[in-house]
């Protein structure tokens, strides 16, 4: 992650009501956030849901509650992200269920747009160098080594929030975390 | 997951775990100096750490900012001077002639969209075409080869807002003025600038503002999608209009709001709005009203808050219709001149205001600070200030000159159009006149509905009500002109209005009445349609004409000689009509249209005792009959009608609404005036009459128990006015006690100077009394007691 200070700045700066700090927090994680979020939302998700969507509740929920967070280190305020997606998630699944029950019955089925359509990756995950070369990886990775990646370099988590997480002794996950960067290192010569 | 760890691959973890914790907790450490730490692993660690750099460079891709191009348009880019959600800034040296440029690029995520550069081109364009000393010219666009770009005039000075603190506020409205009018050039030439605000104007060393970045802001993505994607429009929505804000249709006036909400900055150092999120934000620009810029700062001169505001009115109606509108309002303030800018929330804001202390007078009433009649005037002069946007010209509180200017020419109008009903003209009678007469009314129905529909309100009111004058006048005309309901009154000529009018063109009574009485439902569905209470008024007056109307029909204009009491006696039932009228109205909680009711309803009562005590035989035979030293004089009936009045008030004060209060409160008021002139006058025909024959004893007491009488009652209603407040009681209380006691000079105290001496005497004692009350009350009831 970048220079832990400068987002405790611009952390700083959000609270004293700065619009433009908050813009460059938003430019700071929005990836981050956009692959997390491509992984929180799982295959079937992604269909209905756009991950954009997603971002952009959650940057509008971090900033309106940015009063009720706390720096404590350089990767909470990602994992308070994290954390504020999640809940995101949960809302626009139970609202989608009730939009699309709602939109079934005013359209019939085969006049509905293409499902394939929505799967348009975000913009954020469009270009190929960058976030979209990194979900491509992760991709490849069985799912523990992925979790494990995720959690500690995207969310930025400690090793013992990651143990913990992933309910595993702090050991048990470093070797975890050890062996996913080794995996993730030989997926780059496969590519 | 498989295999045992060997006891290498172990440290090779704890090692990494080690690594990312500090970095978690914020150390800065960098691989090269930590593998150092581990030099035995660090042949193994150093890929790993290398990996978890470049996983951070791929998550944070765009944190690397795109390269600078060196050079756009054959200019060489020397430095980035700006960037936004848009695009970059960049400032470019023209090495041929030697000068800055500012380069404008669109930024690569929108050059993709091929419409969208392709409206990016167009608009710098059509802004190319633009030549105004005070917006930034554009000098060319980028070839095709090249990232979409355009080449602009480089402004170096401060932004609007930095500018302004050093400068005066006649400098600070000279600068928005030119800013305006700027932006009036952008709207004749069909821009909509969209994202005015300080920062987009530089003010160079001369106070010459100039606009940058105009147009161009908007089109790029279509509204909404600026709206919610937080990074884009953080910077600017503390001058979005509301109709921006909340994604409706933008024309011109969005940029007045934005002027306005520039300009309250300029005078107040703060934007009008700020709050914490951007839904908040959104919020307020639509709902909030903001601080008047005299409440921050108390030396904002007054006009130009007035502009201010005006321009930030939440309704685009209510603003300035044009850019140059408001420089034109500036222009006069720079000029000394009164702006005409009368900004319709102050009326809001009063309201809600007035609302708040009506409700704290409610409680001062109810704890008896306040006496009822207290209350009543204070709540009066309140409603007065909360004014209703659908106030009609008599109820502004400020008179405008285009007001004013509206309601005369709805007044001349119908005055045009009553003037064919009531004359003959030789070119226009029969259909033409029926026309002339519906080419008034009928526009002014279309036009008057169409403003209301619109949100104009004032303007809508006026066309209405002159609709509703031009109603019965249309009515009569159709009805003149094609002889429908021509029938004299029961078939007599003398009994027709019109025959008393000769100079008229004659209009029979059916037809006045007929065009009366259809022109009510008519008004009632105004009232319902714009709930203005103004309409309730037309109502009651034109009920109150019909019931005159209606007595004309009955055969008013011959009793007129052989009975003339009877109109009046007719008239009391016409009196209770409005008054029950007026309570119902009241009771099903419609008080802005009783109030209109109720004076029609007391004129009426005072019509009919008055005009019954003058012309009704029978009244004064009655009176004779019961009293015969009244000799059924006038006067007595008068005092017989105070009585009456009395009556009236004691039951309207039982009522606990405050219009009935009013209506006991008008028929109390004239109570004294009929007693102590009718005493007066009795007096002075008691004494003439003694005068013709001294020696009649009985004449004689009469005249003087009048004399003594008159400053006797006189002094009762001066006491009287304490229980009721009532001023007027006290004042010709006063009056008359003067005219009595000049009264008792001239005639029972001829020459007699104890009775000057004696009221000396009599009024010191009294004022010594008033100013020692308290205590000879007390002194009083202790020797109440004793005895």
């Amino acid at each position: 992650m970048g220079a832990p200070t400068s987002s405790f700045d611009l952390v700083a700066r959000v609270k004293g009501g700065d619009r433009d700090a908050f813009s460059g927090l938003f430019d700071k994680y929005r990836r981050r956030l956009a692959v997390l979020i491509y992984y929180k939302l799982g295959q079937d998700l992604r269909v209905s849901i756009e991950i954009d969507d997603i971002i952009q509740e959650t940057m509008l929920r971090a900033w309106r509650d940015i009063g009720q967070f706390h720096y404590r280190a350089a990767g909470s305020f990602m994992s308070w992200l994290a954390s504020i997606a999640t809940h995101v998630i949960i809302d626009a699944v139970r609202h989608d269920g009730r939009d699309r029950r709602r939109a079934t019955a005013v359209v019939p089925l085969s006049q509905a747009p293409e499902a394939a359509d929505t799967r348009t990756p975000s913009r954020l995950l469009s270009q190929k160098e960058g976030a979209a070369a990194l979900i491509e990886r992760l991709n490849a990775l069985p799912d523990d080594y992925r979790q494990a990646i995720l959690l500690a370099k995207i969310e930025g988590l400690s090793t013992p929030e990651l143990a913990e997480r992933m309910g595993r002794s702090r050991e048990a996950a470093a070797l975890l975390l050890h062996r996913a960067i080794k995996r993730f290192r030989t997926l780059r010569d496969d590519v | 997951m498989t295999g045992e760890a060997g006891e290498r691959e172990r440290l090779l973890a704890v090692a990494l775990a080690d690594f990312l914790d500090r970095r978690a907790r914020g150390e800065a450490i960098d691989p090269e100096s930590f593998c150092r730490l581990h030099a035995d692993l660090a042949a193994e660690l150093e890929p790993q750490l290398h990996a978890l750099a470049e996983i951070d460079a791929l998550a944070d891709g765009h944190a690397a900012a795109p390269a600078m191009p060196e050079r756009l348009s054959g200019y060489r880019v020397l430095c980035e001077i700006g960037s936004g959600g848009m695009g970059r800034v960049f400032l470019a040296l023209d090495e041929r002639l030697n000068r800055r440029v500012a380069i404008k690029t669109l930024g690569p995520r929108y050059a993709d969209n091929a419409a969208l550069r392709t409206r990016f081109m167009q608009e710098a364009r059509a802004m190319a075409r633009l030549a105004h000393p005070n917006i930034a010219r554009i000098y060319s666009l980028g070839p095709d080869g090249e990232p979409p770009h355009f080449v602009m005039e480089h402004v170096e000075g401060a932004s609007l807002t930095d500018a302004a603190h050093a400068l005066t506020f006649q400098q600070r409205a000279a600068l928005m003025q030119k800013v305006a009018l700027a932006v009036e050039v952008l709207h004749q030439h069909g821009v909509i600038h969209r994202d005015l605000k300080p920062a987009n104007v530089l003010v160079g060393a001369d106070l010459e503002p100039k606009l940058l970045d105009f147009g161009l802001s908007l089109d790029v993505a279509d509204r909404e999608e600026r709206l919610t994607r937080p990074g884009e429009v953080m910077g600017t929505p503390d001058y979005f209009s509301p109709e921006q804000a909340s994604g409706g249709e933008l024309d011109a006036r969005s940029d007045i709001f934005s002027l306005g909400a520039m300009l309250y900055e300029l005078l107040t150092g703060e934007p009008p709005f700020r709050s914490a999120g951007i839904d908040e934000q959104i919020r307020t620009i639509c709902e909030a009203d903001p601080v008047l810029p005299r409440r921050i700062d108390p030396e904002v001169p007054g006009d130009l808050q007035n502009i201010c505001i005006k321009a930030l009115e939440k309704a685009p109606v209510e603003r300035y219709s044009s850019a140059r509108e408001m420089a034109a309002d500036l222009e006069r303030f720079l000029a000394g001149e009164a702006v005409l800018a009368s900004p319709r929330s102050y009326s809001r804001m009063v309201a809600g205001r007035a609302g708040q202390h009506l409700r704290e007078l409610e409680g001062w009433r109810r704890d008896r600070i306040l006496s009822d009649s207290e209350y009543d005037a204070l709540r009066k002069a309140y409603d007065r200030l909360a004014e209703r946007e659908d106030a009609w010209i008599m109820e502004v509180r400020r008179l405008t000159l285009p007001q004013v200017s509206l309601y005369l020419g709805a007044w001349v109008l119908v005055a045009g159009a009553a003037l064919i009903v009531l004359f003959r003209y030789r070119e226009l009678s029969g259909t033409p006149a029926v026309l002339a007469v519906g080419a008034a009314a009928v526009p002014a129905l279309w036009v008057g509905v169409r403003c209301w529909n619109s949100g104009r309100h004032r303007i809508g009111i006026a066309y209405l009500l002159a609709f509703c004058l031009l109603l019965p006048i249309t009515l009569l005309a159709v009805m003149g002109e094609y002889g429908v309901f021509s029938g004299f009154t029961q078939g007599k000529e003398k009994l027709e209005l019109f025959s008393m009018l000769p100079l008229f063109k004659p209009t029979t009574n059916a037809q006045l009445w007929w065009a009366l009485f259809v022109s009510l439902p008519a008004y009632y569905w105004l009232r319902r349609f714009t709930r203005a209470p103004v309409f309730s008024l037309a109502l009651a007056a034109a009920g109150a004409m019909l019931a005159l109307v209606t007595l004309i029909r009955l055969g008013m204009l011959e009793w007129i000689e052989s009975d003339p009491g009877r109109p009046y006696f007719y008239l009391i039932p016409c009196a209770l009509l409005f008054m029950g009228s007026g309570a119902v109205l009241e009771r099903l909680r419609y008080p802005a249209d009783s109030r209109y009711f109720y004076p029609i309803a007391v004129a009426f009562t005072m019509m009919a005792l008055t005009g019954l005590a003058i012309f009704h035989e029978p009244y004064p035979k009655w009176l004779n009959a019961t009293a015969p030293w009244t000799r059924g004089q006038l006067e007595y009936l008068f005092i017989v009608n105070a009585g009456i009045y009395f009556a009236l008030q004691v039951v309207c004060e039982r009522f606990s609404s405050p219009q009935m209060r009013a209506v006991a409160k008008a028929f109390r008021f004239l109570i004294p005036g009929h007693v102590m002139t009718s005493l007066l006058l009795l007096g002075l025909a008691a004494t003439e009459r003694w005068g013709e024959s001294p020696a009649d004893a009985g004449m004689r007491f009469e005249a003087r128990m009048l004399e003594v009488l008159l400053p006797a009652v006189a002094c009762c209603f001066v006491f009287g006015s304490v229980p009721k407040q009532m001023k007027n009681f006290f004042a010709s209380g006063l009056l008359f006690l003067a005219i009595g006691v000049v009264r008792l000079q001239q005639n029972l105290l001829k020459d007699s100077a104890l009775w000057p001496l004696g009221l000396i005497a009599i009024g010191t004692l009294l004022m010594l009394a008033a100013a020692r009350y308290a205590p000879l009350r007390l002194a009083f009831a202790r020797w109440r007691r004793t005895i």
